[in-house]
């Protein structure tokens, strides 16, 4: 299986090309087309168990539905676009892992595990809300950006907006820490969280936010009627 | 100082490096990432040489432009005894342009189109006059004069107007003018165009200098989204 990324950066569309027999798992609702000969099967997404799949889909805006798609008889494809505009990225995995903030990941073959051993956060103050998914194993995992993609290869230590990341590569520890000196500065200066990200390793970052694109409209909405 | 204006035009943000001592101050929210040797200061957005009188009056000003304008008042300084690396981007997708302030001029900037700025740009805070406020399209400004780099962000892409004589532009398009221009909030034609013409209010400028405008207006995009969200 390999994937092809057209309209980058600002709507990229993903092509998994699947051979006879080969799979590919998505996130419900990434599908846009595929090729008649392709198979869809849907499974509930219980790796690691039904409570922390339920617990992933709400913490980490992960859904809780996976659509597995099979070529079936003869090669096919598959293609994948996320809910906002902006870019996607492919991380090849050779026996390594790969931390994944929930609502960035989007697809990945059934050489990839996908896992939820790490504990999510959520913030008191901004309402954001932090979960990673981990991806072991080999092959190509697909992710979204918000907006364009820097790929950063860290030596050292880098402070994060948590809104911004991505992914990154295991070899790197993280804390999370307030972005000011105190919980009313950091409050104010509306950065809230960030992380504190040390070691060896790779940084995806994504240059625009989701949560605060949602403040910014949403502080312009009417309130939702129900 | 240095800085790069990357990923443009769609989403573009700006990274910055700062050297020892160096400073630069940046709308909150805006941070990317840092080096852990820059530390933030968080402030309230009033003129440094303002008194402790005027730092009230600021902040009462600033919660009624929190209020209309939807703008946060607080503005963080970056800066490091060693130095370091700050990457600052908007929320909405679009461009960073870049303008040296120097010489007594000045820039008026729509509140949610400042960025960030370096150096000893200062701002206070005007209003577009009373009549922005009916049409729900707040033209609130923030001046900014001093000496330094300033980075205004765009929805969509900007559009530099070099005006001499006279120009209008649509309030929820304009990232900036130059301090130079005469300006004046009105709606487009009489009270039926007002209401009826989708419109609203336009800016009408006199004089030369250089007007900002962006390609897409938030105001629209609201106005778009707001009938989809029944119930």
């Amino acid at each position: 299986m390999h994937y092809e990324i057209q309209y980058r950066p600002a709507h990229a569309l993903a092509f998994a090309h699947l051979q006879p027999g080969e799979s590919v798992r998505a996130e419900a609702s990434a599908m846009v087309s595929m090729t008649p000969n392709v198979a869809v099967e849907t499974q509930a997404n219980t790796g690691g168990g039904l409570l922390k799949s339920l617990k992933r889909s709400m913490l980490g805006g992960e859904s809780f539905f996976t659509n597995r798609f099979t070529a079936v008889g003869s090669p096919g494809h598959v293609s994948f676009a996320p809910d906002l505009c902006g870019d996607l990225l492919v991380h090849e995995l050779t026996g390594t892992q790969l931390l994944i903030q929930g609502s960035s990941y989007v697809s990945a073959p059934d050489s990839v595990q996908i896992d939820t051993k790490f504990q999510g956060f959520k913030g008191f103050f901004s309402g954001e809300s932090l979960f990673f998914l981990s991806a072991t194993g080999y092959g190509p995992v697909l992710m979204n950006a918000f907006g364009a993609v820097e790929t950063l290869d860290l030596n050292g230590e880098l402070i994060v907006d948590t809104g911004h990341l991505v992914a990154f590569t295991s070899g790197i520890e993280y804390t999370v820490t307030k972005a000011g000196k105190g919980w009313i500065q950091s409050f104010l200066s509306g950065e809230g969280l960030v992380l504190r990200m040390r070691g060896q390793g790779r940084v995806y970052i994504q240059s625009r936010n989701p949560a605060e694109y949602g403040r910014a409209i949403g502080a312009e909405l009417p309130p939702r009627r129900s | 100082m240095q800085f790069q204006i990357e990923h443009g035009p769609a989403f573009a943000w700006l990274r910055v490096q700062l050297g020892a001592g160096e400073r630069i101050t940046a709308e909150a929210g805006a941070m990317v990432r840092q080096s852990p040797t820059l530390e933030m200061d968080t402030r309230l957005n009033a003129p440094r040489s303002t008194g402790v009188f005027g730092k009230i009056w600021g902040f009462m000003v600033a919660m009624a432009r929190k209020m209309f304008g939807g703008e946060t008042p607080f503005l963080n300084d970056f800066h490091g005894a060693t130095g370091g690396e700050v990457v600052l981007a908007p929320s909405l997708s679009g461009s960073v342009v870049h303008r040296r302030l120097g010489g007594g001029s000045t820039m008026f900037v729509q509140t949610g189109s400042y960025l960030a700025s370096s150096g000893n740009v200062d701002m206070r805070i005007r209003w577009g006059g009373l009549r922005s406020f009916f049409g729900g399209e707040g033209l609130v400004l923030l001046e900014c004069f001093g000496d330094g780099d300033l980075f205004m962000n765009s929805y969509g892409g900007v559009t530099e107007v070099p005006i001499d004589g006279a120009f209008v532009v649509d309030t929820g398009h304009i990232v900036a003018f130059e301090g130079s221009l005469d300006f004046k909030v009105r709606s487009i034609g009489g009270l039926k165009s007002f209401l009826f013409s989708g419109e609203g209010l336009v800016c009408e400028f006199q004089g030369r200098g250089t007007v900002f405008i962006q390609s897409r207006n938030m105001d629209s995009l609201v106005s778009w989204l707001s009938p989809m969200l029944g119930s």
